[in-house]
């Protein structure tokens, strides 16, 4: 178990000798049953930190964030930011390394170890609880969700309402940190790709039929991507501003730009818009779920990433954050790269 | 004019509904979105707060304002599409959404109306359902001039009695379509108002989630622009556009043209969501932002609602609905925010 | 009688290879299909997956890409990215329902302008049992 007092010690540590900006970490959120990111650079505000199963969101986006605004800053302070990170979100960490998008000095890591558990998937949960309205969430020692719903409390294992991620997880524990909490407890799953092999054995007709409804739901909020750790370009496609733009760009240069994937969310230009969003996420994402989590019209996006990934591992035996020294997926090839499907 | 109608007998109301378009909250995937219903046979009106506002009936997200081509000769040819929807019942609209309609209004009526608006906005009949228990664990309503049996914007407010519901017919629409329903409605009893009553205040005294003194904040907000406080609260934003986009009164779009086909040249102008959360929603074409940072998105969204909407229609632009609390991805709440400005300095 | 239905083909040919080999099929004066829109690109190195998503969205019922042999890339290796990356276009059009027949991929050398019309012929008598392309289409 993750001792969330020495945690706190070691943020407080870092943030008292003046060796990090500020520390990102999990507080206890008004809003919401999940934890909500918090930024503390007072020592004495560490005592809000938490570390519990609510603890979904993949905090590395802030590492992102922090570079764009340091960036903008005439005089930036170049120490770098501490930030709790769990297995998943440390593999985040080393894809933007790989890339070299950050530096190994620009993050302090609080590696925690997930070990048996993970992160709750909110959704799970209520249909666990039959549809009941739930308030307040708490953790017992047994491992359990305590609920306090309107007809008293109710435990549910964490086990058996884990987002399907960490069902499905292959790096429970930190890859890479500074300073590591909890126990090293490397566990494979059984199947790591359950979930999209069941997709897969459809027929291509009933998927087309499954995505068609799925993504006409679809309101291009692109949270899905404002929430990704590894959509970092300042520049998107489906923006309707080029940022690249600047007081010398012409009225000819702005007219001609290719509209790729067009505003409206029709059928047409939302598969356009997630297609493109997955194949720029190939060998990159590192499935922490993020995309799927914030939506907030339920689209299991996941599975596009997932399935790339599953595609990405078969052939070219390939497993995105993992190692920070191989080259990038599709900017590498080997000579005996699977043609069989070419003519 | 009231009435009372026996649950069981909503479905022969709805039956009678001919010519509508009827539609109701329904549970699909986890989530409780409009969807249209053939008859009231699996109707469940004890839902939680759809994901999406009835706002998408009468500001759809995609608007075709006119489509545009050239005839063989050349010459420009430019057809207007205003909206001919077939009548439309929204049946379980909660008390906030209707509310937020009459915003809207405020927005697409006035000096310039908005036809596109206003050819959907006559053709779509609200019918409104009292909360007895807030749909949301984040409802505020009542901290925004509202309350969770607020009957503006609404045709007809039903409350659950139990095994029935108080009837209100509002407007010459919701009258219209009670009478299409005749006999099934009875005309309440004293005990029956009362009843409806005792629920009103009841359904107040639970909503949990309060802003105290919001009356404060309007003329607060106007010496906090260049406050650091927008750079605290704007940490955790992620710049996606769940908030805007689910609010019931976010109103903002955007005009863009799609062409089709370049040769004959054939195209629509479409109106479009867009929000203030976007980066390039202010980015001018010199390549200048206004708004460059997070901080002044956030800033702008808290501004919009809550002093230059009051400072020119005299009401807040929120209802209270909690979407955007509930449904932020980071936890940014407006209650929370609209506290620290109210105690700010 | 119906008129039979013809597959509108876009196909992206490398400049030095398939494109060179689509041409020597020309003025050869070998027969195949009219069904394809060539669009000549530097290398099938560069064809980005936007390119081939909105091909499928603006109306075709297939789409070709066609590079140089391995080894034979102008540019060294652009055929070989290319070939990681068609993989995974390809996975991933079929994941989302598009029928795995629409996209294929090809090596035509600059000498081979018989196989450039057979691939094309092979790929309209496969094409023409599927009917049109909805899947991605836009919305007319």
């Amino acid at each position: 178990m993750v001792n969330l007092d020495e945690l706190k010690k070691e943020a407080k540590r870092v943030l008292e000798d003046g060796k990090v900006k500020y520390v990102i970490g999990y507080v206890k959120s008004k809003a919401s049953n999940m934890a909500a990111p918090a930024f503390v650079t007072d020592p004495e505000e560490i005592e809000n930190l938490i570390w519990d199963p609510t603890c979904v969101q993949n905090l590395t986006k802030f590492i992102v964030d922090e570079k764009k605004r340091k960036a903008q800053q005439k005089k930036p302070d170049t120490r770098p930011v501490a930030v709790v990170s769990k297995g998943c979100d440390s593999r985040a960490i080393n894809v933007l390394l790989q890339e070299k998008y950050i530096e190994r000095d620009d993050v302090f890591i609080l590696g925690v170890a997930c070990e048996d558990l993970g992160v709750i998937d909110e959704k799970k949960l209520a249909q666990k609880l039959k549809g009941k309205r739930f308030g307040e969430l708490t953790f017992d020692d047994k491992k359990n969700v305590v609920a306090t719903t309107t007809d008293g409390t109710v435990k549910v294992p964490v086990k058996e309402v884990l987002a399907e991620r960490c069902v499905e997880c292959q790096a429970n524990t930190p890859l890479i940190y500074d300073v590591f909490l909890g126990e090293e407890d490397r566990r494979k799953p059984d199947a790591p790709f359950a979930s999209v092999e069941k997709m897969e054995s459809l027929s291509n007709k009933e998927r087309g039929a499954f995505w068609q409804e799925q993504l006409s739901k679809c309101v291009r909020c692109y949270a899905c991507r404002s929430t990704c750790p590894m959509c970092y370009c300042d520049e998107c496609v489906v923006d309707t501003i080029n940022f690249a733009v600047t007081p010398d760009t012409t009225a000819q240069e702005k007219a001609l730009r290719i509209k790729w994937i067009e505003r409206a969310s029709t059928k047409s230009e939302n598969f356009g818009y997630h297609l493109v969003r997955a194949i720029h996420l190939v060998g990159r994402c590192i499935d922490c779920g993020e995309c799927e989590r914030v939506c907030p019209l339920d689209i299991p996006i996941r599975f596009l990433n997932k399935k790339l990934e599953k595609t990405a591992k078969e052939l070219f035996d390939y497993e995105p954050g993992m190692d920070t020294e191989k080259p990038a997926l599709v900017a590498s090839f080997k000579d005996e790269d699977p043609e069989e499907f070419i003519r | 004019m009231d009435k009372i109608l026996e649950k069981k007998s909503l479905t022969n109301w709805l039956k009678k509904l001919t010519g509508y378009d009827v539609y109701a909250p329904v549970l699909k995937d986890d989530l409780w979105n409009y969807e249209i219903i053939s008859d009231g046979d699996n109707l469940e009106l004890d839902y939680l707060n759809t994901v999406q506002a009835p706002k998408k009936f009468i500001f759809p997200q995609v608007e075709n304002l006119l489509d545009f081509g050239s005839s063989d000769e050349g010459t420009p040819e430019i057809t207007e599409t205003l909206p001919q929807p077939n009548p439309t019942v929204i049946l379980g609209v909660r008390p906030c959404d209707g509310k937020a309609v009459i915003l809207q209004d405020l927005v697409f009526g006035g000096e310039f109306t908005d036809p596109y608006y206003w050819n959907r906005r006559n053709a779509t009949y609200l019918v409104g359902l009292t909360c007895n228990t807030p749909p949301s664990p984040n409802c505020f309503c009542t901290s925004v001039d509202g309350s969770p049996h607020s009957q503006e914007g609404l045709d007809i407010l039903l409350t659950d009695l139990g095994t029935k519901y108080f009837v209100e017919a509002l407007t010459d629409k919701g009258r219209k379509l009670v009478s299409a329903g005749q006999a099934l409605f009875k005309a309440p009893t004293a005990k029956d108002k009362k009843d409806l009553e005792q629920v009103k205040t009841g359904s107040e005294k639970k909503i949990k989630r309060q802003i105290k003194n919001l009356k404060k904040v309007p003329p607060k907000l106007k010496d906090m622009f260049d406050s650091p406080l927008w750079d605290e609260e704007a940490m955790s934003c992620l710049r996606c556009g769940i908030c805007t986009f689910l609010c019931p009164t976010c109103h903002c779009f955007d005009i863009s043209d799609e062409v089709t086909s370049s040769l004959p040249l054939k195209g629509h102008r479409i109106r479009t969501w867009d929000t203030c959360q976007f980066p390039d929603f202010t980015m001018h074409s010199s390549g200048h932002n206004p708004r460059p940072d997070k901080a002044s998105r956030l800033r702008q969204r808290m501004l919009h609602k809550f002093q230059y909407f009051v400072e020119i229609h005299k009401k807040y632009q929120c209802t209270g609905c909690g979407r955007c609390v509930s449904l932020c991805p980071v936890g940014i709440d407006i209650i929370e925010v609209l506290d620290k400005v109210r105690d700010y300095g | 009688m119906a008129e039979e239905f013809e597959p509108k083909i876009v196909a992206f040919l490398c400049k030095w290879c398939s494109s060179a080999g689509s041409d020597l099929a020309g003025v050869s004066r070998m027969q195949y299909p009219p069904n394809v829109v060539p669009i000549q690109v530097m290398c099938s190195g560069s064809v980005s997956p936007l390119y081939i998503f909105n091909a499928f969205k603006k109306g075709a019922d297939g789409v070709l890409v066609s590079g140089c042999h391995p080894g034979d890339c102008h540019y060294i290796e652009g055929n070989y990215y290319a070939r990681r990356r068609i993989a995974l276009v390809k996975e991933l059009l079929e994941f989302v329902g598009l029928e795995p027949e629409r996209f294929q991929m090809s090596w035509v050398s600059a000498a081979e302008g018989t196989k450039y019309t057979e691939v094309i012929k092979d790929f309209v008598d496969v094409l023409k049992p599927l009917g049109p392309q909805s899947h991605l289409r836009r919305e007319q």
